[in-house]
């Protein structure tokens, strides 16, 4: 079974990072069973991740510098283009990526923690408790996922990019703090915190629906590496957002 | 141990249980047995409708800022 039969074996989630084609019509049924993703493996695997994401996590937390952030933040980003258009990478570079974004988050919530103290551990347990609820609810269906749920969650996730986009293009030409209510501790602030929460957490639902049946078509076994990294992406992206909401809460 | 790292980080610990022992198993007939699924089969998602919601999110809190709404 070649490489580049496997690239095509990804669809379009919800979550950014899926974006190929899903070519799973029964086209790795050839694979040998040792040979094929599976539900376990890809669980292992993101336990490996985020252990990775731990360990630099705290070295940047008891080493707090920018340019620690700063790299880990450019590194992620490069790791995950890579991934993403070259998922037959993901067995190197899911690590990398890992690595890198422990160094991001370790720092960044160490600026958050001397602000509101506890604010760490409020956000990760939020974080993970979030994981776990939905992983419940997928699994005994009661949360379906279907292409309307899933052109909902995509199409959400598109227009906080963009309007994310817009922000920092706002406030690097001189737009003073570029969109107001984005950081504002205010209702809207809040309001807006809590859809963008929202919508990663549904994101999880997406990635969970992708490994469930990526595994049921029997896929490469290195897309369980890509299905682990696709689920740290949204991980890492509901940490902030859980991060940023309590602030705006604490701030009143 | 303060009761904020007890409660949070409690409930980190006993999710992450859970992901790793139910992550491992099926999901139920409920959820794999239906007709709608989502397809990740190539050609049917729609990406001009995705397009033209995404751009009415957008909308709508730009204007919602520029309104002066915070």
């Amino acid at each position: 079974m070649s490489k580049h039969q496997a690239l095509n074996t990804f669809g379009r989630s919800g979550n950014p990072v899926f974006g190929n084609k899903f070519d799973g019509d029964a086209q790795f049924r050839d694979l040998p069973a040792a040979q094929k993703m599976t539900l376990e493996g890809t669980v292992n695997k993101t336990g490996m991740l985020l252990v990775l994401c731990f360990a630099t996590a705290a070295i940047s937390w008891n080493i707090p510098n920018p340019v620690l952030m700063i790299a880990g933040m450019g590194v992620g980003f490069i790791a995950a283009l890579v991934t993403i258009f070259k998922p037959t990478m993901a067995p190197s570079t899911a690590p990398v990526y890992a690595l890198a974004q422990g160094l991001f988050l370790g720092g960044i919530t160490v600026i958050f923690e001397a602000q509101y103290p506890g604010i760490a551990v409020q956000a990760i347990g939020l974080t993970f408790g979030t994981l776990a609820s939905l992983l419940i609810c997928y699994k005994t269906g009661i949360i379906k996922p279907t292409e309307n749920f899933r052109l909902m969650i995509v199409s959400a996730t598109a227009g906080i990019g963009l309007l994310y986009m817009v922000n920092i293009i706002m406030t690097m030409f001189g737009g003073g703090s570029g969109i107001g209510f984005i950081h504002s501790n205010g209702l809207m602030g809040i309001g807006f915190s809590l859809f963008v929460v929202g919508i990663a957490a549904l994101n999880l639902v997406l990635d969970f629906d992708f490994i469930e049946q990526g595994s049921e078509n029997g896929l490469p076994k290195y897309m369980e590496w890509f299905g682990a990294f696709t689920l740290m992406v949204t991980l890492v992206w509901l940490y902030l957002e859980i991060l940023r909401l309590l602030a705006k809460l604490r701030s009143n | 141990m303060d009761l904020n790292t007890f409660f949070f980080g409690g409930l980190a610990l006993v999710s992450l249980g859970a992901f790793f022992y139910l992550g491992k198993f099926k999901a139920s007939k409920a959820q794999t047995e239906r007709d709608d699924r989502i397809s990740w089969t190539k050609g049917k998602f729609n990406w001009r409708s995705c397009l033209t919601i995404a751009l009415g999110i957008f909308l709508v809190f730009f204007f919602l800022s520029y309104l002066g709404y915070s």
